[in-house]
């Protein structure tokens, strides 16, 4: 026998927290595909699997990492359905330029530029760790790494975004 | 001991990091220390930066909407009839309670362009949704006004603790099928007569709630009208427990 009251709690619950996190989702998906329309269609997919499997998620603590996975595997389906091609940065730092723009503040402007020039494999950890609010562990075990791993990257992407942004590096050690 | 090499390189991959040794050498060396504030200032860029803005409206149609259907498909298959009918005969009964008792009110005219204001600043919260607020965060946001919100006041989909004159009042919005309608629970605001109120674009009620201030509701849509703000100012009122 069905339980409507659990089962329409559970789903409220469910709406809820795809409500709070989608934000995010949407921020995460966007710095990864860096592509707003992209990142779009894979919030959107994101949400109905999540839907659909959420008798999956046992812990709603842990709903955050499992829509960022599921997220992720959207993104790497997009490039199994779609062929890319290879697009200069800056052509899509100049498509997506009302994103990146920051009223009234050029500096951050040209620091989201510069967040889109870096690669892929530094970029990602460094959402994960800033937007997110992910540890160093969690971010091993999201991408398969590990904790030296990851350090390194985001090491790395934090002295490459300097550099671009012409900060102050006199004191940064070197690589 | 750790030396500045070792400090810097953990710093830059883990800011927020707090081990003890770190804290230890930022003690110490002056030169660290320089370094610790520039980049206390750069993540602070950072993190701005990484938060670009999410329109509302498009996250509204291409992820809320089919969710939205989603839930709607799921839920309205067990919903008794008869509960609706309920509601439905309980709300009719107190809107035309408040309906009665409204009337313009000279020294609440104030009050009515003072909370208008407010709306003006919080327009993120008039999404159209059917996706509730979570529930720890409506009782946090109630808890501060002594109140408590059954679920026949309906879906709640935005709640906050906002100052309004001089006071933390909750700010929320209730969902109805034409569209949604706010809410604030003024504890503090006592009124002594009911008053509708037309302004900037917004049309509401304030009713008095004895012994606990006032509410105010309102709408801006053109989806919406005043029976509908009546209807939300009853049910609401319906649902309000106050614990003092």
């Amino acid at each position: 026998m069905k339980d409507p009251v659990g089962g329409n709690q559970r789903r409220a619950r469910f709406q809820a927290l795809c409500q709070s996190l989608r934000p995010d989702l949407l921020r995460f998906a966007f710095w990864l595909a860096r592509d707003r329309a992209l990142a779009e269609d894979v919030v959107q997919e994101t949400m109905i699997r999540a839907w659909k499997a959420q008798d999956s998620l046992l812990d709603e603590g842990a709903a955050k990492p499992w829509f960022l996975t599921i997220i992720r595997r959207e993104y790497a389906r997009s490039f199994e359905r779609k062929r890319f091609v290879t697009v200069d940065v800056e052509e899509l730092i100049a498509k997506e330029e009302p994103m990146l723009a920051a009223a009234d503040d050029q500096e951050l402007t040209e620091l989201r530029a510069a967040i889109f020039k870096l690669p892929g494999e530094y970029r990602e950890p460094l959402v994960m760790q800033v937007l997110l609010g992910y540890s160093t562990a969690e971010i091993a075990a999201e991408l398969g790494l590990s904790n030296a791993a990851v350090l390194t990257r985001l090491f790395r992407a934090r002295k490459q975004l300097r550099v671009m942004c012409g900060e102050d590096t006199s004191l940064d050690p070197e690589e | 001991m750790m030396d500045c090499e070792q400090f810097r390189r953990t710093l830059l991959a883990e800011p927020s990091n707090e081990d003890a040794e770190l804290r230890l050498h930022l003690a110490t060396c002056h030169e660290c220390t320089r370094f610790a504030l520039q980049l206390r200032r750069f993540e602070g860029r950072l993190e701005r930066a990484l938060r670009v803005e999410v329109n509302p409206r498009l996250m509204e149609q291409r992820v809320v909407t089919p969710l939205r259907a989603a839930a709607r498909r799921g839920a309205r298959a067990w919903d008794p009839p008869h509960r609706r009918w309920l509601a439905a005969a309980a709300s009719v009964l107190l809107g035309t309670a408040v309906a009665f008792s409204l009337w313009l009110a000279a020294p609440g005219r104030s009050l009515a362009a003072d909370v208008v204001k407010h709306m003006a600043e919080e327009p993120n919260a008039w999404a159209r949704t059917g996706i509730p607020v979570p529930e720890p965060l409506l009782g946090k946001v109630l808890i501060d006004s002594h109140v408590r919100l059954r679920p026949s006041a309906g879906l709640v989909s935005y709640a906050s603790s906002c100052s309004f004159r001089g006071h933390t009042v909750p700010h929320l919005v209730v969902q109805t099928d034409s569209g949604p309608v706010t809410v604030m629970v003024l504890s503090h605001e006592a009124l002594r007569s009911a008053m509708r109120f037309n302004e900037q674009g917004y049309r509401g009620v304030i009713i008095p709630v004895h012994g606990h201030g006032s509410l105010a509701v309102l709408e801006r849509g053109p989806e919406t009208n005043m029976k509908t703000v009546e209807g939300v100012a009853a049910r609401v009122l319906g649902a309000l427990d106050w614990s003092t």
